[in-house]
């Protein structure tokens, strides 16, 4: 659809989501990598709804793996307290997201 | 006094034996085995982040550069941490952890975290908070006590001992 007549600061949060869309989505690319290598898994077999420790059932070695790996692609720091919250797939994405976006700023 | 000092005094003892005791024990069981738990504390003051010097570590540590270089040849030799040469200063070495040095170092964290938790978690939020002052306040007092003894060298004696033997133990383990 054309959106040129669209208020222009209405643009320009359109495209800030799509960007934020299309970053996320670069995040989870990455992070279903990392699960499928580590967990020996198919990729279809990994959805952002799932429960890292429950339903993928890794453990904290391999959290932390996760971890030292987002922080060095991503140049982010992700420390214990902000793990504390992390339950499914995409809120492993949203605070990648969240804490690369704080650095850039 | 409602309470023994003595009493009290083996109660602290207590904890400081044990709390290095438990750590070393966690260490030899778990994935990083290799690691004594002077090596571990090495890993700690290094950090996972910015590269460091081998002066800033050593300080950090309280020991002579001598020491720690014996110290950071070994880790190195385990591949727990690199040596580069400092991109501006080339006189200047930095020592870094390995991605192996920073799994080891953040699950030691954990461990004292969930140390930690376990302790304060059958407390209420005010009774939390008086025993956070209260150990703070043991903390500066034995603080005290060392700067008052002069240099820290008795008490640097008595953590190298400590090391060392539980290096040893490490060895014939």
């Amino acid at each position: 659809m054309d959106d040129s007549n669209a208020d222009p600061r209405e643009r320009m949060n359109n495209e800030e989501e799509l960007d934020e869309i299309k970053m996320k989505d670069l995040i989870l690319d990455d992070l279903v990598k990392m699960l499928t290598d580590m967990l020996d898994i198919s990729p279809v077999d990994i959805t952002p709804d799932l429960r890292i420790f429950d339903d993928l059932d890794i453990d904290s070695l391999q959290l932390y793996e996760l971890v030292v790996d987002l922080e060095e692609v991503y140049s982010i720091r992700m420390p214990d307290e902000a793990l504390d919250g992390v339950k499914t797939v995409d809120d492993v994405v949203d605070l990648v997201y969240r804490l690369s976006a704080q650095t850039e700023h | 006094m409602p309470v023994e000092e003595h009493e009290f005094a083996e109660r602290l003892l207590s904890i400081y034996e044990n709390v290095l005791l438990t750590e070393e024990q966690a260490l030899s069981k778990g994935y990083f085995s290799d690691l004594s738990n002077a090596e571990m504390h090495t890993l700690d003051a290094i950090g996972p982040y910015e590269a460091r010097t081998m002066t800033e570590t050593a300080t950090n540590l309280g020991i002579t550069t001598g020491t720690l270089t014996v110290a950071i040849d070994r880790l190195v030799k385990k591949g727990y941490v690199v040596r580069k040469r400092d991109e501006v200063d080339r006189r200047v070495v930095r020592i870094s952890l390995t991605k192996n040095g920073k799994l080891a170092s953040r699950i030691h964290n954990k461990f004292h975290t969930v140390l930690a938790k376990r302790i304060l978690e059958p407390y209420t939020p005010e009774e939390q908070e008086l025993l956070m002052r209260m150990v703070t306040d043991i903390d500066s007092y034995i603080e005290s006590q060392k700067q008052r003894y002069g240099s820290s060298d008795s008490i640097r004696k008595t953590a190298k001992s400590v090391a060392s033997d539980s290096r040893r133990r490490d060895d014939n383990g």
